[in-house]
This record gives C-alpha cells, sequence and structure tokens, in this order.
C-alpha cells in the first residue's frame, strides 16, 4: 500500500468524487425546475380567477381582488396588530414547548423508568383531539394571554417530545461505548454523542411542533377566544368582505410556510453534508479498490 | 503486563430470560507488547472480556491489573477498536481520527497534526475531508484503527475488528496492522472467530469456552516475526490452524445442545 501510482490513483478517485459534488451547483434543470413551479402558480391564479368571474358570486372573491385586499391590509396596522397579538402567544407558547418537549425526550430515550412513567399521556396527547381539550384549558385559566399560550403549548409538545425521543434512540450504543472507552467525562457524552446525534430528530421535531403551533394559535382563536388574527378573519366573514378575508387566510398560510422554509433551510444546511447520498457510492467503492491496490 | 485473575461477570435477568454469566471466572496473564488473539465461539463472552479489560464494566468477582494496578475504569493507556467501527457519521474522517485526542482535551492545531499523521499511516492520505458513508468498510476500519492509535496507547484492544469486511480487504488490513505494530510495538489484544486471523497474528491464541466462559486453553505461536508473505503455507501454521480448528468445532458440538 505504498508508491507513487497509489498517490495517483488517489488524486484521481478525489478529482472524481469533486467532480460529482460540483454537478450539483450550476444544474441546468434548476432554470427548468423554477419555471414549472411558477408556471404552476400562474395556472392556479388563472383559474382561481376564473372560477370566481363565472361564480360572479360576492362570497367568492377573484384572484386580483383578493390580492388588492392584501396590499390594502399590508399598508394598516390592523392587520399587523393582529399578527403581533397572535404571535405572542405562539412565540412563548412554541418556546415552553421546545424547551420542556426536548427535555421530556431527551428523558425519555435515556432512562427507561421516565419512559415508563410518562409514555400513557405522551400517546395520548398525541391523539387527543386538542379542539376538544382548548375548552378545559380556558376553564382552568381563564380568556388572557395565558390561556392561549397553554393552547400553543399543548399543540405543539408531543409532536417535540416524540422526534426527540426517537431520536435518542436512534444514537447507535457503539458511540457511546466508544466514547467512553476514551475515558469522556459524562458532560462530554452529552455534549459529543447524545444532543449531536438526536439534534437532526430534535430539529425535525421542532419544525412539525412549530406547524401544530401555528395551527393550535389559529384554531383557538377562530374557535373561543377572538383576538389577533383570528379576530380579523372572523370579523371580516361577518361583514361579508370576502376578499380581506381570503387575504388575511393568506397571511396565516405564508407565515406557516415562510417559518418552516426557514427551519427547513437550517437542517439542510447543517445535515445534508453526512446525509446518504448515492451518488457517492459508486465513487466510493472505487476508490476502495484503488487503495487496495 | 495485563493480569485478569477470577474475572467474573453475570448479567442479570431481563424481561423474563434467566441471568447469564458472561464470564465464569477468567484468568488469564498478557505480557507487555505481546500479541494475544482471543479465539472462540460466538457467545462465549470475549466481547464481555474485552470491555472488561477497558474498564467499561462493573466485575462481580475478581479483578483486572495493569503493570500492577487495578483497572476502576477507561484509561489514556488503551484504545479500542471496535467490530462495527463505530464512527461518528456527521464528522468527517480528520475529525473522527482526532476525537480521542479532542475528548483529552489536546490542542485543535496538535491533534489536527497527529491525526493527519495517522491518516497516512494507515493509507487514507487525501480522503481527510470524506464522510464515514463514503468510505467503504475496509476504509472506515481504518480510520477507526487510526483513531486509536492517534492517542498512542501502550494497549490496543481489538474486538473482531475485521469481522465485517471481506476476504480481500482483511488480509490487507491485517498485513497493514502488523505493519503498523513493527515500527511501534503495543501490547495487543485481539478477539477474533477466525482460526487463520488469530495464527497470522498473534504470538499466542487463547481459547475460550462457553458457559461456563472460561480460559480452556493457551497456545504459543512460534512462528518468525515479521510474519513472511508465505505463511500460511509454513507446516506450523497449518498444523495450529488445523488443531484450533478441532478445539473449536469440539466446542460448539459439546454447545449446540444447550443452544436448542
Amino acid at each position: 500500500m505504498a508508491g507513487g501510482d497509489q498517490e495517483a490513483a488517489r488524486q484521481s478517485v478525489r478529482a472524481k468524487i469533486m467532480s460529482l459534488e460540483r454537478g450539483r451547483g450550476n444544474d441546468p434543470s434548476r432554470l427548468l425546475k423554477w419555471s414549472l413551479r411558477l408556471g404552476s402558480f400562474a395556472a392556479l391564479a388563472l383559474s382561481w380567477e376564473l372560477l370566481a368571474r363565472v361564480a360572479n358570486s360576492l362570497l367568492v372573491p377573484t384572484f386580483t381582488e383578493t390580492l388588492a385586499a392584501l396590499v390594502r391590509l399590508l399598508m394598516t396596522s390592523r392587520l399587523w396588530g393582529a399578527l403581533w397579538i397572535s404571535n405572542q402567544a405562539m412565540a412563548l407558547g412554541f418556546g415552553l414547548a421546545a424547551v420542556t418537549g426536548v427535555a421530556v425526550g431527551f428523558l425519555m430515550g435515556r432512562w427507561r423508568a421516565a419512559e415508563r412513567f410518562l409514555e400513557p399521556y405522551l400517546s395520548i396527547l398525541l391523539v387527543m383531539p386538542m379542539s376538544a381539550v382548548i375548552p378545559i384549558i380556558i376553564m382552568a385559566t381563564g380568556l388572557g394571554l395565558a390561556s392561549r399560550v397553554m393552547v400553543v403549548f399543548s399543540f405543539a409538545f408531543a409532536t417535540i417530545a416524540i422526534n426527540t425521543r426517537a431520536g435518542v434512540r436512534m444514537i447507535e450504543p457503539s458511540w457511546i461505548e466508544m466514547t467512553r472507552a476514551f475515558g469522556a467525562t459524562e458532560r462530554q457524552l452529552w455534549l459529543a454523542i447524545l444532543l449531536r446525534g438526536a439534534s437532526p430528530a430534535v430539529l425535525m421535531g421542532l419544525r412539525l411542533g412549530l406547524i401544530r403551533a401555528v395551527s393550535g394559535m389559529i384554531t383557538m382563536e377562530l374557535l373561543l377566544i377572538a383576538v389577533g388574527v383570528g379576530r380579523l378573519i372572523l370579523h371580516f366573514q361577518g361583514n361579508l368582505e370576502a376578499a380581506e378575508m381570503y387575504a388575511i387566510v393568506i397571511v396565516v398560510i405564508a407565515e406557516a410556510v415562510l417559518l418552516t422554509q426557514i427551519c427547513q433551510r437550517f437542517e439542510v444546511s447543517r445535515f445534508t453534508k453526512y446525509s446518504d447520498r448515492q451518488r457517492y457510492s459508486r465513487a466510493a467503492s472505487w476508490a476502495d479498490q484503488a487503495v487496495a491496490e | 503486563m495485563i493480569e485478569l485473575k477470577g474475572v467474573r461477570k453475570v448479567y442479570p435477568s431481563h424481561d423474563g430470560h434467566p441471568p447469564v454469566v458472561a464470564l465464569g471466572g477468567v484468568d488469564l496473564t498478557i505480557q507487555t507488547q505481546e500479541f494475544v488473539c482471543l479465539l472462540g465461539p460466538s457467545g462465549c463472552g470475549k466481547t464481555t472480556l474485552l470491555k472488561a479489560i477497558m474498564g467499561l464494566l462493573f466485575l462481580d468477582a475478581g479483578e483486572v491489573r495493569i503493570d500492577g494496578r487495578t483497572v476502576s475504569g477507561p484509561g489514556a493507556d488503551r484504545a479500542m477498536v471496535f467490530q462495527n467501527f463505530a464512527l461518528l457519521p456527521w464528522a468527517d474522517v480528520m475529525t473522527n481520527v482526532a476525537f480521542g485526542l479532542d475528548l483529552r482535551g489536546v490542542s485543535r492545531a496538535e491533534r489536527e497534526r497527529k491525526a493527519r499523521e495517522w491518516i497516512r499511516a494507515v493509507g487514507l492520505e487525501g480522503f481527510e475531508r470524506h464522510y464515514p458513508r463514503q468510505l467503504s468498510g475496509g476504509m472506515q476500519q481504518r480510520v477507526g484503527l487510526a483513531r486509536a492509535l492517534a492517542v498512542d496507547p501502550r494497549i490496543l484492544l481489538m474486538d473482531e475488528p475485521f469481522g465485517a469486511v471481506d476476504a480481500q480487504t482483511r488480509r490487507l488490513l491485517q498485513e497493514d496492522l502488523l505493519a503498523l505494530l513493527e515500527q511501534s510495538r503495543k501490547t495487543v489484544f485481539f478477539v477474533t472467530h477466525s482460526m487463520e486471523e488469530a495464527v497470522l497474528l498473534g504470538d499466542r491464541v487463547v481459547l475460550m469456552t462457553p458457559r461456563p466462559s472460561r480460559i480452556r486453553e493457551e497456545i504459543e505461536v512460534r512462528l518468525p516475526r515479521p510474519r513472511p508473505p508465505d505463511v500460511e503455507k509454513d507446516p506450523q501454521f497449518i498444523e495450529l490452524k488445523e488443531y484450533l480448528w478441532q478445539q473449536l468445532r469440539a466446542m460448539q458440538i459439546s454447545t449446540a445442545g444447550h443452544d436448542g
């Protein structure tokens, strides 16, 4: 396994792998992908516009009417004020769910006793129809910010806890053993292996939990405590201002999409480096032959 | 020198299974810079014994001593190579090799220098920034070996390290391991289930029996070092391998009944 031939072989392997890597950047299919996406959006907008004109109803606004309402609303403090109120509860509730969900997930993933103690409640929380619990929370905590925070929390908590637990369980026992064999302290083990090893699943849990938190926020505002964005939706619904109502719904959808996109970008940038990429497998097996020779 | 005296380990009953006596009082001495291969059928507690020396186990009886001092936990004098490589998938080759140094508080510049050195020694130069999944099994175990050697242990504990790779790759890994050890002698305790491997690598082969797990026999390997390329044609190699096979077969047959 020594000699100049081998060095040359390795260089060529590296060149091969690097050319595979580069292939991703200036992909000609990127343009196609984006034009398809834009095309799909244009088709949707166009059919909405046409269908609404055919229906010719006060209750079904056209695409352009909705767009105009959206622009009007974005320039008022009304929308931004409502978003601020709604997102206060969202941020607090989600933050609370993130901290406790991750902690409970780690506890359950690491200690069998904690798992046995908490597992039934977590399972119930995950399948329970949340709308049914909202009245209980409101009766217990009133109509203020606290109860809205609690609702958002209970929507997001179980998802985060369960994904974190799955992440902790996916940690290979051999990584822990190897780390211990090098004489690692308990703190080093947590930092280098447990937190790091579980983090892809934890981030996914946080993203899914965030989606649940947004839906918790809106559900509650529509059903029971009319504040913020929910109140605005109900207001426009009552006044038969269809275009405005549609515009608010679009804002809510946009927020949910934006938040998950941010999470996803973060996950991707951190974790694709070692994710299983098929295109490497051929280069890697070829490379091993070169080393073997 | 590693001394094991009456080492006993019982895994408590679990989910209705009866307790398992993984080690039933093992006595063994390994001299400094000796290469000892532990051979035995699967399920005879080989890995458990390795963990006992590593200091990863709480023993039910007996003790492990290294140079006269009782082992109570992992130490800087020992490093381990794992059967399934135990590489961190989120870290590249450089970071994996430097992992043990990192845990021991070695500065970044120093650990990168040492890691680079060992990556070259195991023949992976140019792959420093690759991730484990981009490497084949043989290359991954080279990373595992470099990681263990990078902390400069006096004792190398190896748990069927080449069991998960194909025959040709294994042969190359064996040759490279011997060459590396020629350069820096170490005490090696090598667990395997391959008779060829035990005879090819070891100064001594220790046979272990299952149920109760004990040392059955210790056999000196009187083949020259470094091992000549055609060592497998040596009559002593063939004879020893044949003898080990007879012993292993007898053990497998006598325990087959117990396994049900």
